[in-house]
């Protein structure tokens, strides 16, 4: 027991020297950590790779040190939404590894969880997905570089009532994101002129479709606006709609890019072909930067084939981090680094961004894009852009 | 640390059998050795505050830890005590949790008016979803509690605008506790409130338990037509011990909500349930401290793993589990009785 409890004494004796070590470091040279909360194993084990990737690729492009400080990222793995063990996350990366930066969080209530910690610690977090648009509101030291769904759904809308398209069925998950997703969509394309003549939300679990499709046949309409979350609901869905003829009726398929991601297409199969949607990154989209960065990567991993939305928006996310540290000069002050952030702008593999002095979520281009055969491989070809689409769904409320 | 326990109940029944040797008409009642499993408490309370000296930086998984074991505490008395198989106890969790949430963002900010009302909504819950299912046994009854889960999950998710739906229930702020001590960063207030909730609610199980009411649920469990012959109600037994355990589950849903000021869909969750069994059976069942142990090896594993390795920690937290199982059948707690066993045998060898 006595030796136990020694070991113990010298160990937590060890800690506090070597925190006092790290503290007393300074201005110069100090190490800067970034603690990255997200799923690193489990079924979204997938998220958190490409995050640590975009990272490993961002360090390979720019370094690790800024000025005289060297940035070192701390990766917490969170495997499915668990907003308490985020917080307790959290606390433990601020007040044991002492990082100045929060980032990563895959999901909202995960991003949500830490808002009274960053504002005590007064530390930025930099949110690399979480896709509700109230989270900026929570706190004014959250940065967001990854989309929300009004800012991909507004100009899906808008472009689908420009086409002449009068008559229209919504098909979502019955969950936040497939809410916001709804009622983006409905509020958009009414001002527009168009008419929303069902409103479906489905259970989220749920795989089988059929019931739903009779439904958006017996509607009538032209055309579904549809968002499921990735993977095999939107499968199975895409799969449901070919099968039950509504494809060869003529009936379009549109949403949000979440449902035809790069990673999931090849499982889609031919069902995804000529699916249109709305989003901020695609592989294929064609500037040097996104070459060089598709090269970097495969340079460093050997494939590309997994860059996908959350690869950029920690590659971005990463690149407002060192933002971040080169204008506070290394000093930890959250209030003043996020400020330090408000309006920049800056060209990113899926092209210009600039964070919203306000709503501090990223004002990007949004791709139309319809889902194609090229070379023999499914890909999302851009067929449109509507440059400047900031968060339609900043202070909207719930 | 909880070794203490076992090698004290030890020396106590060596000293019965000395005392056996030298006066043989005692022998009877002294074979059921004198109760010392109220060391347990204290051992608990100690181990508590030692821990917010040694770990003052990791006070947040510590403050999950307990209220994870408090949670735990209350399956025990369902199962441990009553025999009743449940993979539901998360509803009771997520009940307490939403409610005394919803209950802190809306009216209330005091932490303990919060954590009864979390309490009275996981034992409401827990007496009318007990009294509909708890007829049935054995894989019914584990289906049904599963069924009960997901209800309570699925009301979380479409009652968004109570609840926030799956984007969490965020904005619990709670009141200093006593008006002085407020919940800082670091997690000390947080820490200490949870460890005496969990002292706290340690000795009232011990009570319950060893109450006639809670020997009539022991007896239950094993003989449940014998209690009834003898003119007891098997059911209204096993609801009645469901709803108290569904008081505690309660209580530590609101402990969470208080202490991490969020709730989301997970704390309704079947795998929060499946979790809650694990780590039950890891410690022990029906012995009240398995809980507070096998939840404090369970999660400190799972800390230390996915510290050290972020990505593959679940393959080891895997084997962890399959050596217990197969080593120690029993849980953590069997272990040393085991030993004390053993110890005993030789003693009385000498």
């Amino acid at each position: 027991m006595t030796k136990h409890l020694r070991t113990a004494l010298l160990c937590t004796a060890f800690g506090l020297a070597s925190g006092w070590g790290a503290g007393a470091g300074g201005a110069q040279a100090a190490t800067i950590k970034v603690g990255v909360i997200a799923p690193f194993s489990g079924p979204f084990a997938m998220v958190g790779k490409t995050f640590k990737e975009a990272i490993a690729v961002y360090q390979a492009e720019h370094g690790t040190t800024v000025g005289a400080d060297t940035v070192e990222f701390v990766f917490k793995d969170l495997d499915q939404a668990n907003p308490a063990q985020s917080k307790a996350l959290a606390q433990e990366l601020i007040v044991k590894e002492k990082v100045g930066y929060l980032a990563g969080f895959f999901f909202t209530p995960d991003a949500l969880a830490v808002a009274p910690l960053i504002d005590e610690a007064n530390i930025p977090a930099v949110i690399f997905n979480a896709a509700t648009s109230a989270i900026t509101e929570k706190s004014p030291r959250y940065v967001r570089t990854s989309f929300t769904l009004w800012q991909n759904t507004v100009p899906l809308a808008e472009h689908m009532a420009k086409q002449g398209i009068k008559k229209v069925v919504t098909a979502v998950s019955d969950y936040g994101p497939g809410i916001d997703g709804e009622t983006a969509f409905k509020a958009t394309f009414e001002k527009a002129g168009g008419s929303v003549v069902d409103t479906i939300r489905m259970p989220l679990k749920s795989n089988d479709f059929a019931p739903f499709m009779q439904r958006i046949k017996d509607s009538g309409a032209e055309a579904i606006y549809a968002f499921l979350p990735a993977g095999p609901t939107t499968l199975a869905f895409a799969k449901a709609f070919a099968d039950n003829g509504l494809k060869d009726k003529g009936i379009r398929f549109f949403g949000p890019g979440d449902i035809t991601q790069e990673p999931d297409l090849p499982a889609l199969g031919d069902a995804a072909l000529g699916i249109t949607t709305t989003f901020n990154y695609s592989q294929s989209h064609d500037s040097a930067k996104n070459k060089a960065f598709l090269a970097k990567h495969k340079e460093l991993f050997g494939s590309s084939d997994t860059v996908t939305f959350t690869s950029v928006g920690a590659y971005d996310g990463a690149h407002v981090i060192y933002t971040m540290i080169q204008k506070t000069g290394g000093k930890s002050d959250g209030a003043k680094a996020v400020d330090a952030v408000k309006g920049m702008s800056w060209e990113s593999p899926r092209g210009p961004l600039t964070i919203n002095p306000d709503s501090r979520h990223v004002t990007q281009t949004i791709y139309l894009r319809v889902v194609e055969k090229v070379d023999g491989k499914l890909q999302n070809v851009e067929k449109a852009a509507f440059a400047d689409q900031p968060d339609y769904g900043y202070k909207v409320g719930k | 640390m909880m070794s203490a326990t076992p090698s004290a109940a030890t020396s106590d029944r060596t000293d019965a059998a000395r005392m056996t040797a030298s006066s043989p008409p005692l022998a009877a009642p002294l074979k059921t050795p004198r109760d010392l499993g109220w060391i347990g408490v204290p051992v608990v309370a100690v181990a508590g505050l030692a821990a917010f000296w040694l770990f003052p930086s990791d006070l947040g998984l510590l403050t999950r830890i307990l209220a994870a074991a408090l949670y735990v505490l209350s399956l025990d008395l369902v199962l441990g005590y009553c025999g009743i198989a449940t993979l539901g106890q998360a509803a009771m969790f997520g009940t307490g949790a939403y409610v005394a949430g919803i209950a802190a963002v809306n009216w209330v900010a005091d932490p303990l008016a919060l954590l009864a009302i979390g309490g009275v909504a996981g034992g409401l819950i827990a007496l009318a979803t007990g009294a509909l299912i708890l007829h049935a046994r054995g894989l019914t009854l584990l289906m049904l509690t599963v069924a009960v889960t997901q209800i309570v999950q699925e009301v979380a998710n479409k009652a968004r605008d109570w609840t926030g739906g799956s984007d969490g229930l965020s904005g619990i702020d709670p009141n200093p506790v006593f008006g002085a001590f407020r919940f800082d960063m670091v997690g000390r207030t947080s820490y200490l409130f949870a460890l005496a909730v969990l002292v706290v609610a340690l000795l009232v199980a011990r009570r319950i338990v060893r109450s006639p009411f809670g020997l009539a649920c022991r007896g239950v469990k094993e003989d449940p037509l014998r209690v009834s012959a003898l003119g007891g109600s098997p059911k209204a037994y096993l609801v009645a011990m469901y709803a108290v355990a569904g008081v505690f589950a309660g209580v530590a849903g609101a402990l969470t909500a208080v202490t991490s000021g969020i709730v989301g869909l997970d704390s309704a969750s079947f795998s929060w349930s499946a979790e809650a069994l694990v780590m039950l059976v890891l410690g022990g069942t029906g012995r009240l401290y398995g809980a507070v142990i096998g939840t404090v090896a369970f999660m400190a594993v799972h800390h230390i793993l996915a510290a050290t390795d972020p990505f593959h920690w679940m393959l080891f937290i895997g084997l962890f589990l399959m050596g217990v199982v197969l080593f120690l059948p029993g849980g953590i707690l069997s272990g040393f009785e085991r030993l004390a066993g053993l110890l005993r045998r030789k003693g009385d060898k000498a």
